[in-house]
């Protein structure tokens, strides 16, 4: 039997999907053929049960309707062997008579669904494509299922969520659901794992964040207890945070406000009004140029200006790198040298733009080897 | 180690170190002060312990990191004990030389030995270099002699021999009694009578009473307290328990700056290790005395080094001094009778006390006694740390220690007391050294700054330096020192800027007095003094940057532009390499010119130009760029 002329439009490149037809009553195995080649499908039908096994082989059809009170055929039977050696063809059982007990029987036995022959062609039709999806994706599973198993040697995420994603659809099938949806759904479950992935990544970070955050706060409690928690020692507590971490991070301020009993806002007070504290974070390096007033009679104005310019930053400032911060000081004590500048605990006497630049480069040397 | 029960303990181990010492003939004192640490003397140190174990002579000389020797200009420098011979700038390579001749007893290695410049004679004793000649060295004299790590050199040298004749041999009154005839006046600015201040603090009620050294050193150009912490912490100790005992205090405090972590370091040190011997703690040397001793880090504030602000700062607060009604010896840290002392003067206390008020009262002038450390900087031949007798002329500091001006300059001022002293000029020089005499010409003693400025000063820029400093470390606490500080220096820069007008001169003397007036503490009210006494005796420098928009000293670099001289020029291309903004033109012909536009005038060209050429000068400035409105001082309307 051929495919209908308007299907034939829409279709002409894919070839139309095999029905076998195994039912003895003629008149309704023809009425049948002509709903299903209305929907595209080619037809076969076979009269006993013997041609529809030979036949089941031959046309390699995608769904067999099955009458199961037809004479020298066991259709449980049938079903079975179906089920196990092809299972990409998909079973309906449709009979005259039905019975509770008959379509428990079949359904049992792996049948797909279960018709009386009363059926209204639409209804059948609907059956027949959801029963043709799901060959297709049985079919689909078979050949995957080969690449699968050869990856599931190596385990990972993707291919565990796509075999998850095939038992969803294997399960949501049987519940009736079309393919296309089932697809958007795997894409949701996709979307949804990758968020979750992500999720979980963040609650990674804040987790080693929280992690740091106990560990400053460890180290501070330490400094703290040198002091003996007193309220007095805040400034000796506070220089030493400056040195451990090179600044004075807000959490750490807050924790010693508790730990002191001392409200945040004097502990800002004391941070902003003494010139060894930072509130930003100060470089791994420091280049203090000294402007006491030895250095300033011998020319510090005028070092400090080529420093700015040759490492790009106001003094007081530090680098995007957070590499450098530059700094005035009032006196190093060096006034013999002056005018001075101390990078890290090198002392330099009045160093050219070229000299500066080669100590300057030297430390990032050193810093990109570390 | 033992704890020292009863005074003989010390006098016994005493006697055992100096036999000990006395074993190596020959010792090398190499001075790690800060400054000559700068110039290296950690790794010659090193590499002297290293040739001494290498060629196995450890039994005949022996090393010792000493504190500062005070000549920084020339460091690192060794002393070589017992002969006394100076080496000075001494580096890695001369310490095969120094050993060899040391063990041959060939004598000095002459090349490393002081030059007099005059004479071109070879100066090899330490006594005998012009430097330290004319100094009187008592507080200072200990650091050469001793490793300040180490306690026992200390009590080798007659360490803590004080406060075994204070705690044995006197009562607390009579060691009040000796450092108020002694007429020990404060080492760290004021030169207030510390017996009188110790007597207050006794007589105050309130227990417990503390006893605080001040090494809040904030004076730019100013070394003398950390040196001495660096080098004898263990006599700033001493000086310390024997003014606990004096008062009767049973806590003390050093509060160290954060800017000095070697000092620091030394001082934990030694008070480690008095603890240990039982200097410090419960009952010293078997007395009744109980002391201790907290070391607190200053945070970096100039105002901390005022007695009330330093004693609100160890408290924990924000250091701002308050007003003082009542003094700080009457209720002074947590409202208790608090002694606060400066680190020298905490040094001299131990000679007093050993050699007696009369020995003191020998030396220096009617109202000012003893000697006092300066630390002698700026456009000086030799930069260093000296200690003179009171009454010593200033020239005599100046041209005589110091070796006068460098490259042929003339002198034009020394600058005494720090931020809050004023300029002296060359007809006053002959000003006696004391407390008195200098306040009487607008200058103060301070702790013992003393810059000295060449033609190349500029006074304007001087006075403005230090308000700088001033309005940026006044803690803001009273409006006169805050407004009155940030007023002068607007004025001060218009003036540098060349924007300067009739009037502004006055201006600043009338805003001088309110502030020295009307200021809370010691710092606003000398906070003027800079630029009062410039004014007082520069007046025509003023003049000329008002009116003919001219720096003298061609240092206002608003007032200056830098050219080269194309006869001087030898094309080296030093300027063009150094010049941060690209700011100097190099034409076909290899002919520098500076593209006045673009210059920022960093001086970086003038600094890269050989000395020998000299081809970048400094000129007037072509143009002065118009001040933009609402620059001007607040003041005026």
């Amino acid at each position: 039997m051929d495919v209908t002329k308007e299907e034939a439009d829409g279709q002409s490149k894919v070839s139309p999907i095999n029905i076998v037809i195994i039912d003895g009553d003629e008149s309704f195995a023809a009425s049948c053929s002509k709903t299903l080649e209305k929907g595209g499908y080619r037809v076969t039908a076979a009269k006993d049960g013997q041609q529809g096994l030979k036949l089941l082989d031959t046309a390699g059809p995608a769904v067999v309707l099955l009458d199961p009170k037809m004479a020298g055929m066991d259709v449980p039977e049938v079903l079975r062997r179906l089920s196990e050696t092809q299972p990409s063809i998909v079973p309906i059982v449709i009979t005259g008579q039905g019975t509770v007990n008959s379509a428990v029987e079949s359904m049992k036995a792996g049948a797909f669904d279960f018709l009386s022959k009363q059926v209204k062609p639409e209804k059948l039709l609907d059956t027949v494509r959801r029963a043709v999806s799901l060959s297709a994706l049985r079919k689909e599973a078979k050949e995957t299922g080969k690449a699968v198993s050869e990856l599931r040697r190596q385990p990972s995420d993707k291919y565990d969520l796509l075999l998850q994603g095939l038992d969803v659809l294997g399960e949501a099938y049987s519940l009736g659901l079309e393919k296309r949806q089932l697809l958007d759904e795997l894409a949701y479950l996709e979307s949804e794992a990758k968020h979750h992935a992500e999720s979980l990544g963040q609650i990674k970070k804040k987790e080693r964040a929280i992690l740091d955050i106990r560990n400053d706060l460890l180290a501070v409690d330490a400094m703290l207890k040198k002091y003996d928690f007193q309220k007095s020692s805040l400034i000796q507590v506070l220089l030493d945070v400056q040195e451990h971490f090179r600044w004075l991070p807000r959490h750490v301020l807050n924790w010693i406000a508790g730990r002191l009993n001392i409200p945040l806002r004097e502990i800002y007070i004391v941070a902003n009004f003494y010139e060894a504290f930072s509130l930003e974070p100060r470089g791994r390096h420091t280049v203090q140029v000294c402007t006491g007033t030895a250095c300033y009679l011998r020319g510090a104005s005028e070092l400090l200006i080529r420093a700015s310019a040759l490492l790009g930053i106001q003094p007081g400032q530090t680098d995007i790198k957070q590499s450098f911060t530059l700094e005035t000081v009032h006196c190093l004590g060096c006034c013999a040298l002056a005018p001075v500048v101390q990078i890290d605990t090198q002392y330099y006497h009045d160093p050219s733009r070229s000299k500066l630049e080669k100590v300057v480069k030297s430390l990032e040397k050193e810093e990109a080897l570390a | 180690m033992t704890r020292f029960k009863t005074p003989a303990d010390i006098a016994k181990l005493r006697k055992k170190i100096v036999s000990q010492r006395n074993s190596k003939p020959t010792w090398l004192a190499v001075c790690a002060g800060t400054g000559c640490r700068a110039y290296g003397a950690v790794i010659l140190a090193e590499s002297l312990e290293h040739e001494v174990d290498k060629r196995n002579v450890g039994d005949k000389i022996g090393v010792r990191r000493t504190g500062c020797h005070g000549f920084c200009q020339r460091g690192p420098v060794i002393v070589v004990e017992p002969s006394g011979a100076c080496y000075l700038g001494t580096q890695p390579k001369n310490v095969p030389d120094i050993i060899d001749n040391v063990l041959s007893g060939k004598g000095d290695v002459e090349h490393l030995t002081y030059l007099d410049e005059q004479n071109g004679k070879r100066l090899s004793l330490l006594e005998e270099i012009p430097f330290y000649k004319y100094q009187k060295r008592i507080v200072l004299a200990n650091n050469p002699l001793i490793d300040a790590s180490e306690i026992l050199d200390y009590i080798a040298v007659g360490g803590y021999a004080a406060l075994v004749k204070a705690l044995t041999k006197m009562t607390p009154d009579s060691v009040l009694q000796e450092i108020k005839d002694a007429n020990l006046r404060g080492r760290g600015g004021g030169g207030f009578p510390a017996g009188r201040k110790w007597e207050t603090t006794r007589n105050a009620h309130g227990e417990p009473k503390y006893v605080i050294v001040n090494a809040d050193e904030g004076d730019p150009g100013a070394y003398m307290d950390r040196s001495l912490l660096e080098g004898n912490p263990h006599g700033v100790l001493e000086g310390l328990i024997i003014g606990a005992y004096a008062i009767g205090a049973t806590e003390g405090f050093i509060y160290v700056r954060q800017e000095y972590p070697l000092a620091r370091m030394h001082t934990v040190k030694a008070l480690d290790q008095a603890r240990e011997y039982g200097l410090l703690g419960k009952n010293i040397l078997g007395s009744d005395l109980s002391f201790d001793v907290t070391i607190h880090r200053g945070a970096g504030a100039f105002v901390s080094g005022e007695s009330s602000a330093l004693m609100s700062a160890i408290e924990g607060h924000v250091g701002e001094p308050r007003p003082k009604y009542i003094h700080t010896s009457e209720k002074g840290i947590y409202g208790k009778p608090s002694c606060l002392n400066n680190v020298e003067t905490w040094a001299n206390v131990p000679h007093i006390i050993n050699k007696g008020a009369k020995w003191f009262c020998s030396m220096g002038t009617k109202g000012s006694k003893g000697t006092k450390i300066f630390s002698l900087v700026g456009k000086v031949k030799n930069t260093g740390l000296v200690e003179v007798p009171m009454g010593i002329s200033l020239r005599d500091i100046i041209f005589k220690i110091g070796g006068g001006v460098p490259n042929d300059k003339k002198f034009k001022a020394v600058q005494t007391g720090g931020p809050s002293g004023g300029v002296i000029p060359e007809p006053l020089l002959d000003l006696p050294v004391d407390f008195d005499e200098l306040t009487k010409v607008g200058s103060m003693m301070g702790s013992g700054g003393m810059i000295v400025m060449d033609e190349d000063t500029c006074m304007v820029d001087a006075a403005r330096y230090y308000t700088n400093f001033l309005a940026h470390e006044s803690c803001g606490k009273c409006v006169p020192c805050r407004e009155g500080t940030r007023q002068m220096l607007k004025i001060l820069d218009n003036i540098a800027s060349g924007w300067g007008q009739e009037g502004d001169i006055e201006l600043l003397e009338e805003l001088s007095e309110f502030m020295e007036t009307a200021s809370l503490c010691a710092l606003g009210q000398s906070a003027p003094f800079p630029v009062r006494s410039t004014i007082k005796y520069f007046r025509d420098e003023y003049d000329q940057h008002i009116r003919e928009k001219c720096c003298p000293a061609a240092v206002c670099s608003a007032l200056i532009a830098y050219e080269i001289d194309q006869e001087k020029c030898v094309k080296c291309g030093a300027c063009e390499r150094n010049c941060p903004v690209n700011a100097i033109n190099k034409s076909e012909d290899k002919v520098f010119t500076i593209v006045q536009e673009k210059c920022i005038k960093c001086g970086a060209c003038f600094t890269a130009c050989p000395k020998k050429f000299s081809a970048v000068i400094k000129v007037r400035a072509h143009s002065i760029p118009k001040q933009p409105a609402g620059a001007g001082a607040l003041l005026k309307q």
